[in-house]
């Protein structure tokens, strides 16, 4: 973490920090009203306005927001405020089928992702397939932040505990409070989370570019003399790269489970609409921080490789941490709101894991006949697999790995047919969908592993996204579903 | 989907000018029409392409703001 080391005072406020969210975990187990599914993965289908709109937030805004723009910033300048307009994206592809799919699943009582697509097309190959590709791009963000968790740890204490407890510390704590509650647990505690995560970007864009750079107008100015390209607009090629990011998050992060079992699991669509109306400004507010603190960093910190630059942030951090006791005790705010953004993704990723498996592979596939109660348990059992799995997997993940990790939204997106298209188009068939499906995946994985995840500027996983949906289109057209 | 159609009195999908109106604003906030290596005069801060851009970004979540107030009714707010 760039030499940002807590002494005993910022230590101790951290863990109260996180052993708090076990207390928030154990009251949301007090609050619960029934032993269904609904209840432990929807929370009852009650969130109201101010729980829905930090939820979203805190598990949409990432680890990934805090470390990796500020990195990709510091390595391409201006460039990246394609993160501002992609991140708003997500909230247009909301409004390509979440109206349909919430009344849909209100009135169906869906609980998965799953769920609708056995409704809509009535084929099991093409549930399970969806399934386990939102399983394994699920699997890959919850790792992803684990791994983060184990660096953070790492870092304040200077060495002191090895990445690894950090990581099985933190992810103990996140399982615990997840069991003992399920989505309300998950909810409140992001709460807590978002609003640590919110008050992290507030004091970010107030202390990084005043104190270090001298204002965002000396920054830019003194970026345009050191690196001149990281502030000019950018090529043709360029530009095709914010239309790709723009589709490839719009559509891929909108249909992420834990973001859809959040549509379902509003009190009324009233506050869903104001929730997501909210969700729309915070780019402008979150990721543009980011943006603000990578262009800092590089005029402050230039020179830095690839690696050290994804720890930009940490380092700013240092600088500040070392000008007054101020400036120590709001980076420990800052420390916070990163373990805010790791643990609220992880554990909406976690939670939606868990209800999937049993939802839409346990359940038909091993126990048709078990009831309500037992699936609960089964998710909760469920949950401390997949924790101990993942854990396993961040701890000892081989470097040659790393790529087939990488892959989410590549994946991911090739579901996205199933709700655009399908909630829409009677004629598009399970058949046609599974095809469309197999194609794009065939197309995006083809060209990822040939060594060309970018062509012309689009995502690999985006191209599939367009044969797939060709796919659907022409089958819909020549070979339509039967009306029954 | 009959039922669904009762449901939802107006869905944003359907209503073709709030497209067109989304299209024209993502025009606007991709920096395709600048030319290669433009800065410009500093706006706020930002370099005047990053200034438009984002400006965009801001009138696309004002818009989505009234689209969803305006254009996502469902039969059970109306009750």
């Amino acid at each position: 973490m760039g030499g940002m080391v807590f002494g005993p005072g910022a230590l101790i406020a951290v863990g109260l920090y996180l052993v708090s969210m076990i207390g928030v975990g154990w009251i949301a187990r007090t609050r619960r009203r029934s032993n269904s599914m609904a209840d432990f993965y929807l929370a009852g289908r009650s969130m109201g306005l101010l729980v829905l709109f930090l939820t979203l937030y805190a598990t949409q805004y990432s680890g990934n927001t805090l470390f990796g723009y500020t990195g990709k910033t510091y390595r391409i300048g201006f460039e990246w405020t394609a993160s501002v307009l992609f991140m708003f994206s997500i909230i247009v592809g909301y409004m390509l089928f979440a109206p349909r799919l919430v009344a849909l699943a209100r009135k169906e009582g869906f609980i998965t992702p799953g769920d609708y697509i056995t409704h809509r097309f009535r084929s099991s190959v093409l549930t399970l397939l969806s399934t386990i590709l939102m399983i394994y791009a699920l699997g890959n963000y919850a790792l992803a932040q684990l791994k983060a968790m184990g660096a953070a740890v790492e870092g304040i204490t200077d060495g002191a505990i090895p990445g690894s407890y950090g990581i099985i510390g933190l992810a103990i704590i996140m399982v615990i409070y997840e069991t003992l509650g399920g989505m309300r647990s998950v909810a409140w505690t992001d709460v807590m989370q978002g609003g640590v995560l919110l008050l992290g970007f507030g004091i970010l864009v107030f202390i990084i570019p005043q104190n270090l750079g001298g204002g965002l107008g000396q920054v830019v100015a003194q970026l345009s003399e050191m690196d001149p390209p990281k502030v000019q607009a950018p090529s043709l090629e360029g530009a095709n790269k914010w239309i790709s990011y723009a589709l490839l998050l719009g559509c891929g992060a909108a249909i992420y489970p834990q973001a859809i079992q959040r549509l379902y699991a509003s009190r009324s669509v009233a506050v869903l609409k104001r929730s997501l109306i909210l969700m729309a400004f915070m780019p402008l507010t979150t990721t543009l921080v980011a943006l603000i603190c990578g262009l800092t960093a590089a005029v402050v910190l230039p020179d830095l490789s690839k690696a050290e630059s994804d720890q930009v942030l940490a380092r700013l951090c240092a600088l500040v941490m070392g000008e007054s006791a101020l400036g120590y005790w709001l980076v420990v705010a800052i420390f916070a709101a990163v373990l805010a953004a790791l643990m609220s993704t992880a554990d909406s990723a976690l939670l939606s894991i868990s209800s999937m498996f049993t939802k839409d592979i346990y359940l038909p596939y091993f126990r048709p006949q078990a009831t309500e109660a037992e699936l609960t348990k089964v998710g909760k059992i469920c949950s401390w697999v997949i924790v101990a799995v993942l854990v396993a997997v961040a701890i000892g993940t081989d470097a040659t790995l790393v790529r087939l990790l990488e892959l989410k939204f590549e994946i991911l997106i090739q579901v996205v047919p199933c709700f655009f298209l399908g909630l829409y188009w009677k004629r598009l068939s399970a058949r046609t969908a599974l095809l469309g499906m197999v194609c794009g995946l065939a197309v995006a994985l083809g060209f990822t592993f040939g060594g060309k995840p970018m062509i012309w500027g689009f995502h690999a996983g985006v191209i599939g996204l367009v044969v797939n949906a060709a796919v659907c289109a022409i089958g819909a057209c020549c070979k339509p579903a039967t009306s029954d | 989907m009959n039922d669904l159609q009762e449901q939802l009195v107006s869905e944003p999908r359907k209503v073709r000018y709030i497209w067109i109106v989304y299209l024209l604003l993502y025009a606007l906030a991709v920096p395709w029409y600048w030319p290669e290596g433009y800065r410009g005069p500093l706006v706020l801060g930002f370099p005047l392409w990053v200034a438009v851009s984002l400006g965009a970004v801001l009138l696309l979540a004002a818009w989505t703001a009234f689209v969803i107030r305006r254009y996502w009714i469902d039969a059970e707010e109306e009750e």
